[in-house]
């Protein structure tokens, strides 16, 4: 159980003169929630294919459950892929059977199974409805039961959350946690920092095509100098001189984040405002968040990657 | 082979859940039993009765005209009267007739000249025979017009008649008849050759013109035989050479000796290839479309992506091959055991009729189509041509669909496949004229052909080189396109946006 249950090693993908993914490499240890980061067209997509061995990397090795292919080993692992579709005249339970039973199920687990799942993450009462008569959002929860009804090892999430109303969110964060409980590997990709920030263990960004950060959630804070927001209508510059103050950098009309040297405690900061008679309006001494971390290491390349 | 088998179940499942599926199993039966019967049915009810005038100013050819028409129409009703015979259970007087005859022969051979001695001139009346209803009429001239007046005024008279302004008193099965036709014999007709003096035959629709045309024979017959007298001919030399017909009897060499008629069987045995050829091509086509459709729905879907990380491209194909295969192969199944069924059920009504002692010509079809069905190659050989070739088309739709993302940019493919496709059609009605001439030899050479033409030659006993090697170059065809759809299905499938060009796939399939 020691090896991990997925590693990519200077992964590259080329379409052409294209390099979608350049060097790549990332270890994903068992048992965890492991976050896959990036902006639009940062070759998200094009990595969880390669490593489901749907497309074969132009070089570099991957591997699967200890398996150079996730073919070899396609029934230890679900996927679910960016875009979401289902076989709109079949049922709920008979396309969670269906693809339960590509994954190696017989066909009465694979029933038993699907409805099982569908009760405990209350769509019961959909079970026998067509999936053209669902709604988006509940024929996307089926295609994610779909891709754990034969309880695989590795789980692949392409952008799960995206499309889902608070609700179903949540649910869907029930459903990854409940793996991890067990013991299960979630790796899933989002461009949506709040569910990474809840639900990740560790976590890799990339940027066009590169890997930008891998680590844990402290780690990936760590990237960012310690911070302290504040509103005043006042001027904040007498801050500068402050042992510990390392930068003071303008968020907006009358916001301000003080950057602070490592360690340095920002309660400091609050003492030096009262004595420097600056009025606050906030005070905000919070760690930064992954969102900040994201726009940092990838902010200008993904505007870049937009205007391409 | 297990998820092959998964992926087909479904294919299946789900094209068997479309309306379309059952409608086109019980469709066909229903077309073949009202294709059958149409024609009788029309014959029966269709045409109502059309009714005519004969205004002739000679008074010397109508009564030929009338002699003639009655006799023809008593033939009809005579035949109808046979056939009524033969039915089961034989009509009682008939029967009767026949035993007190005291021959065993079958009801077909009803002696009707000894019925009509037997029976007098009633012996058109038998209880429970209706007799055909004519389909023409003669009608007295309608009141208020004088035959004897000049032709101008009299057809100036006629004209309301003839455009249905006026009706004729009302009839039995027709409360207001209208005169459909008139026709009007001029004084001094026959005599040269004048122009001026022709008949003059009157109706509003010309389409119809088989009075027009047996009063013509008739009168030519008249005139020819009126032409000889004044040359000075023996009246009886020219009824015997009048009834002097050409005798045929189609034969065929390749039948047994004794049994050289041509039949209906042999017909049948001639064209049915045609019909499996239409049957072959229908089902290929109906196949291929679902398979396109499907998969251009798992393309445009994204479900392909989910497939293709449970099951290997290859699997997924032939999953969907065989999928596919199975409805067509059920559809076909149904439709042979309903045309057999039907056969065997009509053949076994009219055998126990004829163990009764009534043979009915029409009855040998049923025993005709069950021999052509034991007797030769046509259904192991449409079975096997429906397999091979389903392959080849089937996946060259499947590589199709895998290509494009909505059934829009499919069109755009399928426009050449379609011609492609159109060609045996083409075929068809040429290759039973000359099963192993040029055409049909060169064209069962063609891979994308071989089914359809072999399928059309198969009764008329190809070489067996024929036979053999376009069968091995069909299944080496077949190897060809699944390696090369496969290698471009495999690649194809995943990709989106615009379709490939042409170039793009052959180096798809020089290299992975």
């Amino acid at each position: 159980m020691s090896e991990p249950a997925l590693e990519l090693r200077n992964v590259s993908k080329y379409y052409g003169e294209f390099c979608a993914v350049n060097d790549l490499s990332l270890t994903v240890p068992r048992g965890c929630i492991y976050g896959f980061l990036g902006p639009n067209g940062a070759g998200k997509t094009t990595s969880l294919r390669m490593i489901l061995d749907i497309l074969r990397p132009s070089s570099g090795t991957i591997s699967v459950l200890g398996s150079p292919s996730a073919l070899a080993v396609r029934h230890r692992i679900g996927y679910l892929p960016e875009e979401k579709g289902l076989y709109k005249k079949m049922k709920a339970w008979a396309v969670i059977a269906y693809f339960a039973g590509l994954k190696g199920l017989s066909s009465g687990d694979a029933r038993r199974r699907a409805f099982e799942l569908l009760e405990r993450y209350g769509l019961k009462d959909f079970a026998q409805a067509k999936t053209e008569a669902l709604s988006k959002g509940m024929g996307q929860k089926v295609q994610v039961l779909a891709s754990i009804a034969h309880d695989p090892e590795l789980v692949i999430l392409d952008e799960p959350f995206s499309g889902l109303d608070p609700v179903n969110q949540g649910v869907l964060e029930e459903i990854v946690t409940d793996l991890r409980a067990r013991g299960r590997t979630v790796l899933f990709s989002t461009h949506v920092m709040a569910h990474a920030e809840r639900l990740c263990d560790r976590l890799v960004i990339i940027g066009g095509g590169r890997r930008l950060f891998d680590g844990t959630m402290t780690e990936a804070r760590r990237t960012l100098p310690h911070r302290v927001r504040l509103h005043t209508d006042d001027d904040p510059a007498p801050l500068r001189g402050v042992p510990g103050v390392t930068g003071l950098i303008s968020d907006g009309p009358g916001a301000w984040q003080v950057e602070l040297s490592e360690g340095a405690d920002p309660q400091l900061v609050l003492r030096a405002c009262f004595e420097r008679a600056i009025r606050l309006r906030t005070f905000n001494a919070a760690e930064p968040s992954l969102h900040d971390v994201f726009m940092k290491l990838v902010g200008p390349s993904a505007r870049e990657a937009s205007f391409r | 082979m297990r998820y092959i088998w998964l992926v087909g179940l479904r294919e299946f499942l789900e094209n068997a859940r479309t309306k379309g599926f059952w409608i086109g199993i019980f469709l066909f039966p229903v077309i073949i039993l009202v294709s059958g019967a149409l024609p009788i049915l029309l014959a029966k009810k269709g045409i109502s009765t059309r009714h005519y005038v004969v205004i002739d100013q000679t008074g010397e050819f109508a009564p030929k005209v009338r002699t003639e028409l009655g006799r023809q129409r008593t033939t009809e009703v005579e035949d109808a009267l046979h056939d009524f015979a033969r039915r089961d259970p034989a009509p009682r007087e008939l029967a009767r007739f026949i035993r007190a005859s005291g021959s065993n022969q079958p009801l077909s051979r009803l002696d009707l000249d000894g019925w009509k001695r037997h029976a007098g001139s009633n012996y058109l009346t038998v209880s429970g025979f209706n007799p055909p209803r004519a389909a023409w009429l003669e009608v007295p001239v309608p009141k208020g017009i004088h035959p004897s007046n000049d032709v101008p005024s009299i057809e100036a008279q006629l004209r309301p008649w003839l455009r249905g302004e006026f009706t004729l008193p009302p009839s039995e099965a027709n409360p207001s008849p209208k005169l459909f036709a008139a026709v009007i014999i001029p004084r001094g007709y026959g005599v040269g050759t004048n122009e001026s003096a022709s008949l003059r035959y009157w109706a509003e629709n010309t389409a119809d013109t088989s009075l027009r045309d047996s009063i013509q024979r008739q009168l030519s017959d008249e005139l020819r035989r009126r032409e000889y007298r004044s040359l000075g001919v023996d009246p009886a030399i020219i009824a015997r050479v009048e009834a002097r017909r050409a005798p045929i009897t189609d034969l065929n060499p390749r039948k047994a000796e004794g049994e050289e008629k041509v039949g209906m069987a042999d017909r049948l045995r001639q064209w049915a290839p045609s019909f499996f050829v239409y049957l072959l091509w229908v089902s290929i086509f109906a196949v291929s479309q679902m398979l396109l459709n499907s998969v251009i729905e798992e393309k445009s879907n994204r479900i392909i992506e989910v497939l293709l990380s449970s099951v290997t491209p290859g699997e997924l194909m032939l999953g969907k091959l065989l999928g596919v295969a199975m409805t067509g192969g059920i559809m076909m199944t149904a439709w042979f055991g309903s045309i057999i069924g039907m056969a065997l059920v009509q053949a076994r009504i009219f055998s126990s009729a004829a163990a009764a002692g009534a043979v009915n010509p029409a009855a040998s079809l049923p025993t005709d189509v069950l021999s052509l069905f034991q007797s030769t190659w046509l259904l192991p050989g449409f079975a096997a041509y429906f397999i091979l070739g389903y392959i080849a088309y089937a996946t060259i739709f499947l590589t199709i669909g895998s290509l494009c993302n909505t059934l829009k940019d499919a069109q755009n493919f399928m426009g050449p496949v379609m011609l492609v496709l159109m060609v045996p059609l083409f075929l068809m009605p040429f290759i039973p004229r000359d099963p192993n001439g040029p055409i049909a030899t060169i064209f069962s050479w063609i891979p994308l052909y071989t089914p359809f033409v072999m399928m059309n030659r198969i009764t008329g006993s190809p070489p067996i080189f024929d036979v053999i090697g376009t069968g091995i170059v069909l299944v080496g065809f077949d190897i060809l396109i699944l390696w090369g759809c496969g290698r471009i299905f495999r690649l194809a499938i995943l990709r989106t946006g615009q379709p490939p060009r042409i170039i793009e796939l052959f180096r798809w399939l020089r290299n992975r």
